[in-house]
Formats: structure tokens, C-alpha cells, sequence
């Protein structure tokens, strides 16, 4: 009798329909956010092309699962997100690093993460064409999850997001790198002068963000059913609403941020049409930085 | 007339417009330091707004639009720019009075995001993802003129437009405005310390730079008669930044340079360039991924532009201790250690 009670012409059964979409969504959002809020932390700049990295994560997974190889997704998965963290790493090397050093104002390197990401945004499009791929997985029944109907998948990638989550949470508080990561995040000049080697921090802080980058991409493709060189960047801006209203550069934030986000695009696509739940997303971020500019878990000092 | 020199008059076209579009994002970024990355979603409502006015009433039309009023050249234009700048106002008091430089740039990246998705889903407002079309030529019915001389007077009209948009930028830039702009982006707490509202002269700059997007996106709309949201992704507003950094921040004459090294040879000569066999677009991901790397080698070796910024002296500063490059400020984020 549930589906009879409705309100705004939604009922019940539809409303926990969108909520289980909310949470696989939240799950995407919170890989995405996390790893781009880490290296926001250590390094003080936001990398626009970190859409980018989440593509190209997720197209190295699709030619390891579909083109060479044909691994299994989720084996795929491991191989396409270790290589965007590579991939990661020598970028910040040749290039983000020695750009964020030698200019002091911030402009100069998001210029360059711009550009990076045109650039690798044409690159996949060169290599892969701007036609939708799909990932060779198998078809999934749906299983009843309380009210909520959830594909095996989406219980998959939930289970992953909650463990890296709490990976990425015993890290940042039980181990030396990362109590030096929030050192450095803290203040980068005094870190060093601590004896914090604060270029190996970086140098394994973006092969975290690009690993978590090309996860997230790859689960997105998963989840999402498809995939297309431009879907990490349209992606890229829900990341940021996730990552401001959570509180930029706190990595707790940004976990509650992709919840919100995640839940609030999906639930309010039941209510509206379903093209604009993108724009729940501007809408929350707007609301957010009129009443509480430092998110809703603030950090000080970061704004 | 031949091909050849209609495809001519297109690459002097895209010149001048684009000149325009780099003045007025360079108000924006190289005078005033505001990182303007929705810079494209002005320029997208200038072409909207110029076309929705001078095109008749939809019904009948086959396409859905607001307005359609039938306006003519140039007021259709005026229309285009003002409304840019209407919106700038209130970008500006959503975004533009506490949230610092890269902040800023992410919640403009996501606003011109979302004009891209409203406009493209929202088919009563500008047509959807379809676009305007059929969108009236100026002037081609009062001097009678073809397709192809239209190309022509048109070309050689955003020109004349351009110079005098040039001459009402550099009448900003030296007055007392223009300066307390440079002033605001070299050091934005030293111009609050000497009692400049930062946020007004933000806004002002905000406003100015868009009245500019507008007017170059009214011309775009008016030489290609449609106008098509994928036609403004984020990453065109790159271009832009591509054309300033290139020729030159705040030098006019530099981001003229720039243009036509950008846009004109390497986003417009590269469209007509034939495919190659079986790689469609391929040469023009190609020429995206050049532009972007041109960038990254400009800031790294001459990061102020191949014609850079002129030293201004007031008289009474002649005898300044400063060093040219210091003072014109685009070398003043390098640190040399």
C-alpha cells in the first residue's frame, strides 16, 4: 500500500527508487571528491583537469577490459586507476610542480590545469572518438535492498566507496604520511622546516588523487552504464559542488558534501525533470556559499 | 567571388571579433585579476539575446525563443551586450564579494556549466540543444546584399566595430578606473588600505568585460545566423584565456596578435583543412591540444605575451624606482629563488 501515499505526485516506491540511485551517486561523488580535496590540501591549487583524470582513468580500465587483455571490470578497474595515479605523478613532475613553484599567484598553474585538461579532454577524443562506449560487464539483477532496488554493481561500488573511505580516514590519522599530509596542509613552509619531506608527501599525494581519480571515473562509467571522453568534466562540476559545500580542503567535508550532493541530485530528479538534476546541484552550491561560504563543515582560513 | 576570398573574410571576421572577446576578458583577467572561467557563457548570452531580438515572433518560425521583436542593427546588438552585463551583476553579487581567486574560478567553471544546461534542455527560452537559426542578416535587405558580399560588409563592419571598442577600452584603461583596476590585481589589499571599494571596481570591471562578450557574441550570432549551445562549452572560454596570455595580457595591441595566432590560424584555418581519411576531427583535437600546449610553453618562457605590457608613468613618476617588468606587474607573480 506504500506506493499509494505520494506527495508532489511521487510516490513512495519511486521516492526510495531515486534515494537508492542517491546513494550509488553519493558513493561515485565521495571516490571523486575525496581524491581531488587530498590534493587540494597539500598542494593549495584545485586541479581543473581532474575531470580529465577521472576519463582517462576510466578509458585506460574500458581498452584493458574491452580492447586488450579483456580482463573482468573490476580487475580493469585496478589497472585503469593505478595508471591515472601514475599518470598523476609524472604530470605534477614535469609539469604542475615545477608551474606551482616558480609562480607564486595561483592563476598561472589553474591556468595550466585548464589547459591540461583541453588537452587531454582532445587527446581521448583522438584516441577512443567521441562515440559512447560501454564496459563488457555482465547484466545484473536487481536486488531488493529495504525498499530501495540496487543493481549488484551499485552494491559493489557502495561497498568499495565505504572502505576507501575508511581507508583514506585510518590514514590520515594513525600513519606518518598522513599526519604529515595534514601538516602540510596546515602550512606547507613550516611542515618542511619540521622535517616533513614535503616533495615525496606531494609526489604520493597525487598518485592517491589520480588513482582515486581513474576509480572514480571507472565506477562512474559502471554505474552510469556508459562512458564518453566529456563525461569527467561535466562530472568535474557535482565534484565541486560536493567539495564546496563540504568545506574545500577538508577531507571529512568533502565525504559529507558528496552525500549531500549525491542524494540531492537523484532524489529532486524524481520531482523535476531529470535533465536539470545537475542544476540541484548549482543551486545547493549557490545556497550554500550565500549563508555558510566556508561549507557546512568549515576549516578556517581556507575560503 | 571566389571561395578563396570569402574564406578570407571569415578568418578577418573571427580576427576582429575575437579581438573584442580578448579585450574584454582581459579587463576582466589582466587588468583586474578576476579569473573569469564562465567568460564564454556572457559571450553565449550576448548571441542569444541579439538573436532572440532580431528574430520575428517564434510562432510559425519552427523553433521556440523568447522575445522575437524584429530589431534591427545595431540596437539588436546593444541588446546582446547590455544583457550580458545585466547578468554580470548578478554573477558578480553571488560570487565575486569573498571568495578567493581559485574558489571563484570553480564556482564560475560550474555556473557556465549550468547556463550550458539549462539553455540546452530549456527548449522554450533559446531553442534547446538545437539552437537558434535563420537568425536575420543585418543590413543584408537595406544594401541588398548576397550571401557572399554580406560576408564581406560584415567582416569588414565587426572591424570598424572593433576599432571603436578598442578606442572606448583604452580610454578605460588610462583613466583613473583603469588604474585603480591594476591596482586591485597587483595587490587588491593595498587598493582596500587606500579606501578603493574592491568590490565596486570588481563589479565595474565584471560589467564592462561582459557589455564586450556581448557584443562579440551578438556578431557571432549575425555572420553564422545560428548559434548552437555546443558551441560554448568551458573549454572555449580556454581559447580566450589562449588568445590574451599569447598576444599579450593588457596590451591591446598584443591581444590582436593574439587572435590571429589563436583563433584565426589555429581554431578557424585549421576547420577548413581536409580531414584526414577515416579520423574525422582528428586535425581539430589536434589543433585543441596545440593551443593548449602553446599556452603552457607562453606562461612558462614569456609569460607576458609576445607584445607585453606597456610601462604606464604618470609625469610625476618618472623618476620611479621600479623596473619596467615590475611595474607592469604580469612578472610580479614569478618569484625568483
Amino acid at each position: 500500500m506504500a506506493g499509494k501515499t505520494s506527495w508532489g505526485g511521487v510516490s513512495v516506491t519511486q521516492f526510495w527508487l531515486s534515494f537508492g540511485f542517491g546513494l550509488s551517486t553519493a558513493s561515485v561523488l565521495a571516490v571523486a571528491a575525496v581524491g581531488l580535496s587530498l590534493q587540494f590540501g597539500v598542494t593549495n591549487y584545485i586541479n581543473f583537469a581532474y575531470g580529465d583524470f577521472m576519463a582517462l582513468g576510466a578509458f585506460v580500465s574500458y581498452a584493458l577490459n574491452n580492447e586488450i587483455l579483456h580482463l573482468d571490470i573490476w580487475v580493469a578497474m585496478i589497472g585503469g586507476s593505478l595508471f591515472m595515479g601514475v599518470v598523476a605523478v609524472i604530470l605534477n613532475r614535469l609539469l604542475l610542480g615545477p608551474f606551482a613553484r616558480r609562480f607564486t599567484k595561483t592563476f598561472y598553474v589553474l591556468i595550466v590545469t585548464f589547459g591540461l585538461s583541453l588537452i587531454m579532454l582532445n587527446l581521448l577524443s583522438a584516441i577512443w572518438g567521441d562515440n559512447v562506449r560501454f564496459y563488457n560487464m555482465k547484466i545484473e539483477r536487481v536486488i531488493k535492498v529495504g525498499p530501495m532496488l540496487l543493481t549488484k554493481n551499485q552494491l559493489i561500488v557502495m561497498a568499495l566507496s565505504v572502505i576507501l573511505m575508511l581507508g583514506v580516514h585510518t590514514m590520515l590519522k594513525t600513519t606518518r604520511l598522513g599526519k604529515s599530509m595534514r601538516a602540510m596542509s596546515d602550512n606547507s613552509t613550516l611542515a618542511m622546516t619540521s622535517g616533513i619531506d614535503t616533495k615525496r608527501i606531494t609526489t604520493i599525494t597525487w598518485f592517491l588523487s589520480g588513482t582515486m581519480a581513474g576509480l572514480a571515473g571507472t565506477v562512474l562509467g559502471i554505474t552510469e552504464g556508459n562512458l564518453t571522453p566529456a563525461a569527467g568534466e561535466l562530472f568535474l562540476f557535482v565534484i565541486f559542488a560536493a567539495v564546496i559545500v563540504g568545506g574545500v580542503g577538508s577531507i571529512y567535508g568533502a565525504m559529507a558534501g558528496a552525500v549531500i550532493i549525491g542524494l540531492a541530485t537523484e532524489v529532486s530528479a524524481a520531482f523535476i525533470n531529470p535533465a536539470y538534476k545537475l542544476d540541484t546541484a548549482f543551486v545547493i552550491l549557490i545556497l550554500t556559499l550565500l549563508f555558510r561560504p566556508n561549507g557546512v563543515l568549515a576549516r578556517t582560513g581556507k575560503a | 567571388m571566389s571561395a578563396f576570398w570569402l574564406y578570407v573574410f571569415t578568418l578577418i571576421f573571427f580576427l576582429f571579433d575575437y579581438f573584442i572577446l580578448a579585450m574584454g576578458l582581459n579587463i576582466q583577467y589582466g587588468e583586474t585579476g578576476i579569473l573569469n572561467f564562465a567568460y564564454i557563457g556572457f559571450v553565449a548570452i550576448g548571441a542569444y539575446m541579439t538573436g532572440a531580438v532580431s528574430m520575428p515572433n517564434s510562432v510559425g518560425t519552427g523553433q521556440h525563443y523568447i522575445l522575437g521583436l524584429n530589431m534591427p542593427f545595431p540596437f539588436n546588438l546593444l541588446v546582446g551586450g547590455l544583457s550580458a552585463m545585466v547578468v554580470s551583476v548578478l554573477v558578480a553579487f553571488i560570487a565575486l564579494r569573498r571568495l578567493r581567486t581559485d574558489y571563484l574560478a570553480m564556482v564560475l567553471i560550474s555556473l557556465s556549466l549550468v547556463f550550458y544546461d539549462i539553455c540546452n534542455n530549456y527548449v522554450p527560452l533559446f531553442n534547446g540543444a538545437d539552437g537558434l537559426y535563420n537568425v536575420p542578416s543585418p543590413l543584408a535587405s537595406v544594401l541588398h546584399l548576397t550571401t557572399n558580399s554580406f560576408t564581406v560588409v560584415f567582416a569588414l563592419l565587426t572591424g570598424v566595430i572593433s576599432l571603436i571598442m578598442w578606442w572606448i577600452m583604452s580610454r578605460i584603461t588610462r583613466s583613473p578606473l583603469g588604474r585603480t583596476l591594476r591596482a586591485i590585481r597587483d595587490d587588491d589589499g593595498v587598493a582596500a588600505a587606500l579606501g578603493k571599494s574592491v568590490f565596486r571596481y570588481k563589479l565595474t570591471s565584471m560589467m564592462i568585460g561582459s557589455f564586450f562578450a556581448g557584443i562579440g557574441g551578438g556578431l557571432i550570432i549575425q555572420f553564422n545566423t545560428s548559434f548552437n549551445p555546443s558551441a560554448w562549452l568551458p573549454g572555449e572560454t580556454f581559447v580566450v584565456f589562449a588568445v590574451i596570455i599569447v598576444g599579450g595580457v593588457s596590451n591591446n595591441i598584443g591581444l590582436l596578435v593574439g587572435s590571429l595566432l589563436v583563433e584565426t590560424m589555429l581554431v578557424h584555418l585549421v576547420a577548413f583543412l581536409p580531414a584526414i581519411p577515416g579520423h574525422p576531427g582528428l586535425i581539430l583535437n589536434i589543433a585543441a591540444m596545440m593551443i593548449g600546449g602553446l599556452l603552457m610553453v607562453m606562461l612558462w618562457f614569456r609569460p607576458q605575451g609576445i607584445v607585453p605590457e606597456k610601462l604606464r608613468r604618470s609625469p610625476a613618476a618618472v623618476s620611479s624606482v621600479t623596473t619596467p617588468t615590475e611595474y607592469a606587474g604580469i612578472d610580479e607573480g614569478v618569484s625568483h629563488d
